[in-house]
């Protein structure tokens, strides 16, 4: 039976570039709202931090810059361009968040007004103090990693503020927490206005890519903005990933490695303690992924 | 507890049109106290003159589409906007709070409707959904809380709050 006094908040709003969707659930509705501001007003720095498209963020600082001399993040930034590191190092480049330059040169990115050629992650160097250093003229996108980083910080935030249940959706990067599992419908890969089916998950991230909204011609071939950074190809099939993993900022960026390595990458999702769900264009799995411990913290 | 990944295939029959997602988030009363807790509102409807609706979009690049726009007044200063914009599968109302000097306050997704057959530009087919939260037709979807997949872009909200500040300063401004 429900508690006579459990509300449930459901909020949306316009930030990193989709809509964010907060729930929490609790005994008091003001309480809730109070928290769901504080997870809102997190991924809303997130978006001040992140946004390639606004010249004072640190991504634009550091395009503008870091190649000329050391720019000083905030030490959110330097934690996602340190995840972005290590993914791009464990997995050959395939995440690579360099490829900014193609997705500028498919208009998939404003232009920014700096000098720019094609180089690699390898360019990019992390200092001390959350200073990074560009070795060549190069530019970055957080776009791959930084939804996932958003959907985790609003969490910690809802938590904080002593929410016991709840999830957070960026555009269909989420997380969900509280002692319930909740069903997650994944959309079809051709289909997008429907459901290929359902997850159950507890206390865990799952995060999507598909190709299905961004997919457009560039001259006779189609484009996507979710590119094989090892390759420089970007995805045309039009399947898609999920990933499904203890934080959303793993999830994230792993959907698009998957995207690109199918099975190979499941070295790296057994490190990662994630699952994997493969759907073929029809909406049928053809890749299903158990982490070797889908047990989570309190087994 | 154990957390088994495990994927439920929706049978063939969940997949009959219409295709659509819908959640209903705030009323605009609910709306109302979400960004300005305690205030109270004054109606005033603005009804733009075409001299005014032209500024706007000159001042905006965004296109306007209707000439009467819902705002209320709000005690102690700042204005409460109903909004709605229409992408190529989204409808989506909002509500902008502005503080007194103009500025964004607050956003606030009221209601979300994407669809997937070219209904949406229709007038009559959005009329359906005025005032009719509660007993939406697209019962189809209605358990759909929480969806996992690709990024519906939110950029003809950011336009639709690029063109209310327009309006502020060609129509709330003095």
């Amino acid at each position: 039976m429900r508690s006579r006094s459990s509300v449930e908040v459901r909020r949306a709003r316009p930030l990193l570039g989709t809509f964010v969707q907060i729930s929490a659930g609790g005994k008091d509705a003001i309480a809730l709202e109070l928290a769901i501001n504080a997870a809102f007003a997190a991924v809303a720095e997130v978006h001040r931090l992140m946004s390639f498209h606004d010249p004072e963020s640190d991504v634009s600082r550091m395009n503008r810059d870091a190649f000329h001399k050391s720019v000083r993040v905030h030490p959110w930034t330097s934690r996602v361009l340190k995840g972005a590191y290590e993914f791009s190092r464990n997995s050959d480049g395939v995440f690579d968040i360099t490829t900014a330059r193609q997705l500028v040169n498919w208009n998939y990115l404003p232009r920014p007004d700096v000098r720019f050629s094609s180089r690699s992650w390898r360019d990019i160097i992390l200092e001390e103090k959350c200073n990074v250093r560009f070795r060549q003229p190069l530019i970055v996108d957080l776009g791959g990693i930084a939804k996932g980083f958003a959907v985790d910080r609003a969490i910690e935030t809802l938590k904080a503020n002593g929410v016991m249940a709840g999830i957070v959706n960026a555009g269909g990067d989420l997380r969900v927490f509280g002692p319930t599992p909740q069903l997650i419908h994944v959309r079809h890969p051709t289909a997008p206005g429907r459901a290929a089916g359902m997850v159950r998950l507890r206390e865990r991230a799952m995060a999507t890519s598909g190709i299905y909204f961004t997919r457009k011609k560039d001259g006779v071939r189609y484009v996507s903005p979710l590119l094989d950074g090892h390759t420089g190809r970007s995805a045309r099939e039009l399947i898609s990933v999920s990933v499904a993993a203890t934080e959303c900022m793993p999830a994230d960026a792993l959907t698009k490695i998957v995207f690109s390595l199918r099975e190979k990458a499941a070295p790296l999702l057994e490190r990662h303690r994630a699952d994997a769900l493969l759907l073929e264009r029809d909406g049928a799995p053809s890749w299903i992924f158990h982490s070797p411990c889908d047990t989570h913290d309190q087994t | 507890m154990k957390s088994e990944f495990a994927f439920i295939a929706l049978p063939i029959s969940a997949l009959i049109a219409p295709s659509a997602f819908a959640v209903q988030y705030l009323t605009v009363d609910q709306a109302q106290r979400a960004i300005f807790p305690g205030k109270s509102f004054t109606a005033a409807p603005v009804n733009l003159t075409s001299v005014q609706r032209k500024a706007i979009e000159r001042a905006s690049g965004v296109r306007v589409l209707r000439d009467e726009q819902q705002v209320w007044r709000v005690s102690g200063g700042g204005w409460f906007i109903v909004d709605e914009v229409v992408g190529k599968h989204e409808f989506i109302t909002y509500a902008v709070g502005l503080n007194a000097d103009g500025s964004v306050k607050q956003i606030e997704v009221m209601d979300y409707r994407e669809t997937y057959g070219g209904e949406i530009r229709d007038e009559k087919w959005r009329a359906q959904f005025v005032g009719k939260t509660s007993k939406s037709p697209l019962k189809l979807d209605s358990d759909i809380k929480n969806i996992s997949g690709a990024t519906l872009s939110c950029r003809h909200v950011t336009d639709g709050v690029k063109r209310l500040l327009a309006f502020y300063e060609v129509a709330l401004k003095r």
